[in-house]
């Protein structure tokens, strides 16, 4: 759990003092451009020769810890870690807590929509493909949840946004929210969150579909298979109550714990998809803040992301120990 | 008597049990707690008992296999076995590389099967993988020696290009002696051989084992849970109960005068294949066999005695002699034979 | 034993397994009654289409794969394979009860022992939960389970594999039926557990008036412990029926003879077994004529062209072979 936590906080601070580019030079690098009047010029561009004088790099360099070796500094960001303090952007220039807690809700929100909707279907999907097994409905769900599999999330997203969105104009093209929402009534204000998030939701269930589907109809008919299913029939239980009480509580127990495990990483958000529907979401940030080599973000953002999957594990064997009666902490 | 081909002193295998969050040790189970055995060449060694007995872990010991599977293992005291030039070795404190000469000797024979052959491998694979290992062979002389062993098991040596799936049970058993007998060995573990097996079908196998043994000297150390099998084959039989012997004897001695309570109890539970034989003395034990992780002080069967004490928590019972060859752990056998076999209202 | 009507009769019952395109025929035509208060056993290895025998009768038998294609099977009046759904519903764990070989995974491991002993009764008799509470405490004392109340909130893997056979019977039992299928109940079982279980079974057969067993097992020493008559079956055919004094005492099929002779005994010792020779063949492999022909030793050119009849040799013992009366 904590060797967990500080293995990958570790991993991560290490790989971002020693790749090259790091912040220091980034930031000279557009001091430099913007000093020369020149936007989005190449990388080669970038020489140290800037007139900053040698002080003030140095105290920007004492600012994040750049000037220690690098076990102390990593000792020093984990000190500010325990005091809730992540550091400040270097692009933003403002608290890094502050960035992820205003952008977080919204990759969250998403995130639980999409998870409960993949739940939600997969489930009694599943359940229905295990029952009629071989059938028709059988086939033609697995051909769509595998498509739904083999599309990424963006690309469908991009997909949905020209047809809805575009061509038939039924769902708005991306955004969270409308910019007259504060103009909206409050039945209206429901209304045009609903039509934000129709469109990225699938996108960003669609390819958990297949997975979770077939797990569940997996599991369910392994179930049915069992001794104790035959046992249930002899008793005269009947064949409705044999599958969804003897068979389904049992074939629910992988379902339940694989559940603490997804709501970790549903919650982290998707980069590409906020990309493509244009949402300021956890997953945006963290891209453009590693292609902005600002490390402070990146590293709370891994913290925030590695609590969460952390939490989700958590979640998952509490699950497990309710569902199972087999286990038991001891 | 010669020096036994193989003996065990004092055998323990205990496997530390891991718990808890911080996965430390909770627990031991000993499986063998303390076994003494001597086989001697040539002989069928009967080792019977229930599950939680670890008459299946007595033979992985000897043959050196838990330290591979459970590399934690306790194994404490000493297993000798006696070389072809009558050095004493003990297989306990050896290395893999120091046992890997020795495995060619020893060979076991499990009781699946189906899952102990590998189902990608043709038989002729199966039959020659210890014989690439152990014996400096050439190709052909090696499919010879393949073709030799499968006829010696009563197969065809046409069906040495076949692969396990398309043999029965028997006929798979045979392939697992085959594999056995491959390296010339002297002492083939048995654990469980026939149980798997269709009832028409375990006869040919007892008979095949008992011909094999006859024409290559074989040593046997039979393990199995059906007393009326070991009885059949064995020379000498001891019977286990949670991880000790509780008697050791002939098969005569052991099957006609046994001495320990759980013995009588035991060839009392086995069924006789006769509508009048049902035996109005029967001993039906209480209760469940404990399992070796919370196991009883003392006397480990007292939990379910028919004439157990309060003496037999104190400790355990050393082996009483019977005949030179007979002992049995119980020091109140005496009070068994008075009462004929004895029938005790129920305890808990 | 009474001689009036029999509790159940099966007549030419044929189920066959559709696998890959190739059908098994796993019971080809079997017919026996089961007499009220008898204990009648089936003894066979795998593939003599026993288990499918006893699963069938409760139309258990899975299908897909599996078929009941032909035959009767009368109970109290009616034919069960002609029931509906609801009526077979109704038959099952009330008229006709099933325990298994395998007490560690016939139990649902996410219910408690509540939950599933309770539930025959709750099903069938409509008691309510509270009365359905005590008769399940009743009769788990009843199988030897003791405090029973106190573990009715524990869940199966508490219990050791001979107290979850208990709880099997327990659950089977409940409702008191009339018939209680046992297949091969104690096989997964210790030795001196499978002589509780034994001795559990036979105590509860003294106290179930007129109610009978069908013990199916490979194991002719648990018949000849437990039973009053027995079915020798091979290759999905009744080879043999009789008493287990005409089975025991003067078998009459090779098979049964040859089954006999290779059990162990004491008088053997030193000794070479009998065994049967050949193998038991895949279920596709059965020989046509006489389905032993294959592995017989008395085999002529007659058996394996001509498929022998259930013949009675003697009242109430019957055998399937042309050459019965000369081999013995």
């Amino acid at each position: 759990m904590i060797p967990t936590f500080l293995g990958i906080t570790l991993l991560v601070f290490t790989i971002t003092r020693f790749v090259p580019g790091g912040p220091i030079d980034r930031l000279m690098m557009e001091m430099s451009m913007s000093g020369s009047g020149e936007a989005g010029g190449g990388g080669g561009s970038a020489e140290s020769s800037v007139d900053l004088p040698p002080g003030a790099l140095d105290s920007l360099k004492e600012h994040y810890h750049l000037d220690k070796p690098m076990i102390h500094a990593y000792f020093l960001w984990l000190g500010d870690l325990l005091t809730l303090d992540l550091g400040k952007s270097f692009k933003y220039n403002i608290p890094v807590l502050e960035l992820i807690t205003k952008r977080f809700p919204v990759s969250m929100y998403f995130g639980l929509i999409g998870f409960a909707l993949a739940y939600s279907v997969c489930v009694p999907l599943g359940v229905a493909k295990a029952i009629r097994h071989g059938s028709h409905f059988d086939f033609g769900s697995s051909f769509l949840v595998f498509l739904g599999y083999s599309i990424p999330g963006w690309a469908l997203g991009l997909l949905l946004l020209l047809l809805f969105g575009a061509e038939l104009e039924w769902f708005p093209l991306g955004g969270f929210r409308s910019s007259s929402w504060e103009q909206l009534s409050f039945f209206g204000r429901i209304g045009d969150q609903i039509e934000h998030t129709f469109l990225p939701v699938i996108a960003y269930a669609a390819g958990s579909f297949a997975s979770l589907t077939i797990l569940m109809k997996n599991s369910l008919m392994e179930n049915l298979g069992q001794d104790y299913i035959r046992t249930a029939f002899a008793k005269g239980v009947p064949s409705r109550r044999v599958i969804f009480s003897h068979a389904l509580r049992n074939s629910l127990i992988p379902i339940c714990t694989g559940l603490g495990h997804a709501i970790g990483i549903v919650m982290a958000g998707s980069y590409l998809i906020e990309k493509v529907f244009n949402i300021d979401g956890i997953g945006y940030l963290g891209f453009t803040s590693i292609m902005d080599r600002d490390y402070a973000v990146v590293m709370g953002i891994l913290v925030i992301n590695t609590g969460l999957i952390l939490l989700g594990n958590i979640l998952s064997d509490v699950l497990y120990v309710l569902v199972d009666p087999r286990i038991r902490f001891s | 008597m010669s020096t036994p081909i193989l003996e065990l002193k004092d055998c323990e295998v205990h496997f530390p049990v891991y718990g808890g969050i911080l996965r430390h040790k909770v627990a031991t189970v000993k499986a063998v707690d303390g076994v003494s055995l001597d086989i001697h060449e040539g002989e069928t060694l009967g080792l019977v008992g229930e599950s939680g007995s670890g008459k299946t872990t007595v033979g992985r010991a000897v043959i050196n296999l838990l330290r591979a599977t459970s590399p934690d293992v306790h194994l404490g005291g000493q297993i000798l076995y006696r070389t072809r030039e009558g050095r004493q070795i003990d297989l306990n404190g050896l290395s893999r590389r120091e046992m890997r000469p020795l495995r060619a000797e020893i060979q076991m024979v499990f009781q699946d099967p189906f899952s102990s052959l590998n189902p990608r491998m043709t038989v002729e694979q199966i039959v020659s993988g210890p014989i690439k290992l152990h014996m400096d062979l050439d190709r052909n002389a090696r499919r010879n020696r393949v073709h030799e062993l499968l006829e010696k098991v009563g197969l065809q040596s046409s069906y040495a290009s076949r692969y396990p799936h398309e043999f029965s049970g028997g006929q798979r058993q045979r392939i697992g002696l085959a594999r056995a007998l491959s390296t010339n060995p002297r002492i083939v573990i048995a654990d469980e051989p026939v149980s798997a097996l269709d009832v028409s079908v375990q006869a040919q196998v007892v008979n095949l084992m008992e011909d094999l043994q006859d024409e290559f000297g074989l040593t046997y150390l039979f393990i199995a849970h059906d007393i009326g099998i070991v009885y059949h084959v064995s020379d000498r039989i001891a019977v286990m109960y949670l991880g000790n012997v509780v008697e050791f004897g002939t098969a005569e001695e052991v099957f006609r005068t046994s001495k320990h309570p759980y013995t009588r109890a035991l060839l009392s539970a086995v069924p006789e294949p006769d509508p009048d034989g049902k035996r109005p003395d029967r001993i039906v034990l209480e209760g469940d066999i404990p399992t070796p992780l919370a196991k009883p002080s003392g006397c480990g069967f007292r939990t379910r005695c028919p004439i157990a004490r309060p003496e037999c928590a104190a400790a355990r019972p050393n082996f009483e002699t019977f005949s030179d060859s007979h002992f049995a752990a119980c020091p109140y056998t005496e009070t068994l034979n008075e009462k004929g076999t004895p029938h005790v209202e129920p305890r808990v | 034993m009474t001689q009036n009507k029999p509790l159940l009769e099966v007549r030419n019952l044929h189920t066959e397994f559709h696998v890959e395109k190739r059908i098994a025929k796993a019971v080809g035509g079997v017919s026996f009654d089961l007499n009220a208060g008898e204990v009648l056993g089936i003894v066979g290895e795998s593939g003599s289409g026993k288990s499918v025998t006893s699963l069938s009768i409760l139309r258990l038998i899975p299908d897909p794969p599996g078929k009941i294609t032909e035959g009767e099977i009368l109970y109290g009046g009616r034919d069960l394979l002609k029931l509906s759904y609801e009526q077979m519903r109704e038959i099952r764990g009330r008229e006709i009860a099933m325990i298994f070989q395998e007490p560690m995974t016939s139990l649902n491991p996410v219910f408690t022992i509540e939950k599933q002993v309770t539930e025959p009764v709750l099903l069938h008799e409509k008691l309510n939960r509270k009365d359905a509470i005590e008769r399940a405490v009743e009769v788990l004392s009843a199988v030897g389970i003791p405090d029973a109340r106190r573990r009715l909130k524990d869940y199966p893997h508490q219990f050791s594999g001979g107290m979850r056979q208990r709880v099997m019977i327990a659950m089977a039992l409940i409702c008191r039926p009339a018939i209680l299928i046992a297949d091969e109940p104690t096989t997964a079982l210790d030795v001196t557990i499978q002589a509780q279980i034994l001795e559990l079974m036979q105590k509860l057969q003294g106290e179930r008036e007129g109610s009978s067993i069908l013990l199916i097992t490979h194991d002719l020493s648990v018949i000849a412990e437990m039973c009053d008559r027995v079915i020798v079956m091979y290759g999905g055919l009744i080879q043999e029926i009789g008493t287990i004094r005409d089975l025991f005492g003067n078998p009459l099929h090779p098979y049964t003879r040859g089954l006999l002779a290779s059990i162990p005994r004491e008088e053997n010792k030193g000794k070479k077994l009998y065994a049967i020779p050949g193998n038991v063949p895949s279920i596709f492999d059965f020989p046509s004529g006489c389905k032993f022909c294959s592995r017989c030793e008395h085999v002529q050119d007659r058996c394996r062209e001509e498929a022998p009849e259930l013949r009675e040799l003697a009242k109430g013992h019957l055998v399937r072979c042309h050459f019965a009366e000369e081999l013995s």
